[in-house]
């Protein structure tokens, strides 16, 4: 063989051996998971909250048939809009975007959302008084080798008594609990995952303008409102959904993105009931009492965030990131205090205990400047029955075992189900909800 | 600028004193990870609202260098040094969004060539530590969260095997056209599902493996 020939065999093998394989396997190797999909089935998602909307957002983009069925006349779940109390619109629900590293802030970026970075300053009510800081460091609540205790312990524990106890409540609450019901130790293990980042956004519109226009808006045609799941038949080959209405709903795969109190008190009967590993993994999930009450004043005496009031631990200037800015203070309740405020029995009670505690903060400018208020509970919403979800003392792993499917059939999804660090958050919901279309068509080629 | 150029020259002549050849290599890269490919796959699949798709990361380019030592066998020794980028890239309204991915590999290289007895024909075994970083730009811009840029760096091992043909210049220079297979057992990066899907723990494993296959030109002097 002389050079030539060889150069000549050299090169053929080359494009033989390497761009030709090459080629194969680019063509092979798909952009996007189930690239072509010959599903005739039908799915149902129950809930139209943020997973059960964006669960139907992914099925619609795959071609495939689905249904919502929301108990409220309403979507959105535990997002809302309040238009009308103020010269901006407000969040009845999920308010805050935590990190913008997630599904969200591309969606953000793709439609031009505008958010703003929420840098407001904080005062602390301590032994009575208003102060810019505390002598003692509060943040021991995240970290390694972390004992499997109450905040309300473990914060006593390290030696921050009686006086810190609303400033600990404030930092349960934002998990959604109570400074007593949370574990440090579970709370750090379901968030070993978070990954969004750390900095808080604010929607100049709201968050429930973004869910509503980017997402619902492609299915909410799909929706059957006022529509109480009462009971989900998976004995057969067909699953069959009854609700309130006695209207039998026939499916081959239910999403159920409901809150994990809804699955907790068994408002949905399960035929087979469901296996008791699943029902007590529900059962050791949390999900604490939450409120939002909106005070609106003719003038602004408060400080951006008010934290530690017994009454209400976590106070926010709620027009912060907006463009128009009326005096509204947000009180954001969680855990005893939402129960507590919850006993009352009225909106005006609620206002009133309030009012007051704000009173002895700012020498009685509360009640002198007020106008009206907006009492948004959820704990009292009988399809939501709380806040959001938080790990409790000895939950072991039951967030995985409760998200498992049954029998390729049932798939949960939903903030409570979220296990790569973002449940409590509304991108969290949705990672679920496009995770358990996910899972339907990978069980589908099994 | 003067004292650049002696220092070129004598690294030139240092070189020669003790290297039997400098192989310096281009080359078309093709790479495929089944872990960034989930995540791709995942990313693409849960956006509905980006019309053009993420391309997963497969075509690139690498620039090499070889300095084999000098040696009377046929069987030489040597360092090897390579530099890989790869790009993938989608615009859509208001979010342009590019994934870039470096490598850089330093490794141990062994050099069969036997000019005489196998007309020009060679072949490189070479083992390498290999480290990669993975950017994420949007609109043109890094990506920035939490006051830092978005990125996923990685560590691990790769070992690559090269067949070229060696055509001569001269008596000290040659080039030869070449196609090489590289696999990466083990890169850990423990980031990169959070860079490309913005996930942990749901789309792919903070690991992957990689095959690679080059066709290229090297110059030998």
């Amino acid at each position: 063989m002389d050079r030539r020939d060889f150069l000549k065999q050299s090169s053929l093998i080359a494009i033989g051996g390497l761009i030709v394989p090459s080629s194969f396997l680019s063509a092979c190797r798909k952009k996007t998971l189930f690239e072509k999909i010959n599903y005739t089935g039908k799915v149902l998602i129950i809930g139209a909250g943020a997973a059960g909307l964006y669960a139907a957002y992914i099925l619609k983009s795959k071609g495939i048939n689905f249904q919502i069925l929301e108990a409220s006349s309403n979507y959105g779940g535990r997002l809302g809009k309040l238009e009308g109390f103020a010269n901006f619109p407000i969040d009845l629900g999920a308010q805050w975007l935590h990190g913008k590293n997630n599904i969200l802030g591309d969606l953000i970026q793709k439609s031009n959302t505008k958010i703003k970075i929420d840098e407001s300053n904080t005062v602390y009510w301590f032994n009575n008084q208003l102060v810019n800081s505390v002598p003692q460091n509060t943040t021991i609540f995240e970290g390694d080798n972390l004992p499997d205790l109450s905040y309300k312990d473990y914060a006593l524990q390290k030696g921050l008594g009686n006086e810190y106890k609303y400033i600990v409540e404030n930092i349960a609450g934002d998990q959604g609990a109570g400074a007593s019901q949370i574990s440090v130790y579970g709370n750090n293990k379901d968030e070993e995952n978070w990954s969004s980042g750390f900095d808080d956004f604010k929607f100049e519109e709201t968050f429930f303008d973004l869910i509503d226009k980017q997402i619902a808006s492609q299915v909410k045609d799909k929706i059957q409102f006022n529509s109480i799941v009462k009971q989900i038949d998976y004995s057969q080959s067909q699953i069959t959904v009854t609700d309130s209405n006695n209207i039998n709903y026939s499916a081959d795969k239910v999403i159920i993105t409901v809150p994990i109190t809804i699955l907790k008190s068994g408002d949905i009967q399960f035929i087979p009931a469901l296996p008791n590993e699943k029902t007590t993994a529900f059962s050791k999930i949390g999900m604490g009492a939450g409120m939002k009450v909106f005070l609106k004043f003719s003038a602004k005496f408060f400080d951006q965030n008010i934290i530690g009031g017994s009454i209400c631990a976590a106070y926010a200037d709620d027009s912060i990131g907006k463009v128009q800015n009326d005096n509204v203070l947000l009180a954001f309740v969680m855990g005893e205090q939402a129960e507590y405020l919850t006993s009352l029995g009225s909106d005006a009670a609620i206002t009133n205990a309030l009012l007051q505690e704000l009173d002895i903060m700012y020498g009685g400018k509360a009640t002198t400047l007020f106008i009206s208020s907006h009492v948004q509970n959820w704990t009292t919403n009988p399809f939501i029955k709380g806040a959001y979800s938080y790990s409790t003392i000895g939950m072991g792993d039951a967030r995985r075992i409760a998200t498992q499917s049954l029998n390729k059939k049932l798939y949960f999804a939903g903030e409570a189900m979220n296990l790569n660090g973002h449940h409590q958050t509304v991108h969290g919901a949705i990672e679920t909800g496009y995770r358990e279309v996910i899972n339907i068509l990978s069980d589908l080629k099994r | 600028m003067r004292k650049l150029v002696v220092f070129i020259i004598l690294l030139y002549k240092f070189s020669n004193a003790i290297a039997q050849e400098f192989e310096i290599n281009l080359s078309y890269k093709y790479m495929y990870s089944n872990q960034w490919d989930k995540a791709i796959q995942t990313y693409n699949f849960s956006r509905p609202f980006i019309s053009e798709k993420q391309p997963l990361l497969m075509h690139g380019s690498n620039a090499s260098i070889s300095y084999i030592f000098k040696s009377t066998k046929s069987l030489k020794h040597g360092i090897n040094l390579s530099y890989s980028y790869f790009r993938s890239s989608s615009k859509n309204e208001n979010f342009k969004n590019s994934l870039n991915l470096h490598f850089i590999n330093l490794g141990y290289a062994m050099h069969f060539d036997s000019y005489n007895k196998m007309k020009g024909l060679y072949t490189d075994l070479i083992i390498s530590a290999t480290s990669s970083g993975l950017f994420r730009n949007i609109n043109g811009q890094p990506f920035v969260y939490d006051e830092k840029k978005a990125r996923s760096f990685g560590i691990g091992g790769d070992i690559s095997l090269k067949l070229g043909y060696k055509i001569k210049f001269n008596t000290q220079s040659s080039f030869s056209p070449f196609i090489s297979l590289g696999y990466t057992p083990y890169l850990y990066s423990t980031n990169s599902e959070t860079l490309i899907n913005q996930t942990k723990g749901l789309a792919s494993k903070n690991w992957t493996n990689i095959l690679s296959t080059q066709i290229g030109l090297s110059f030998h002097i």
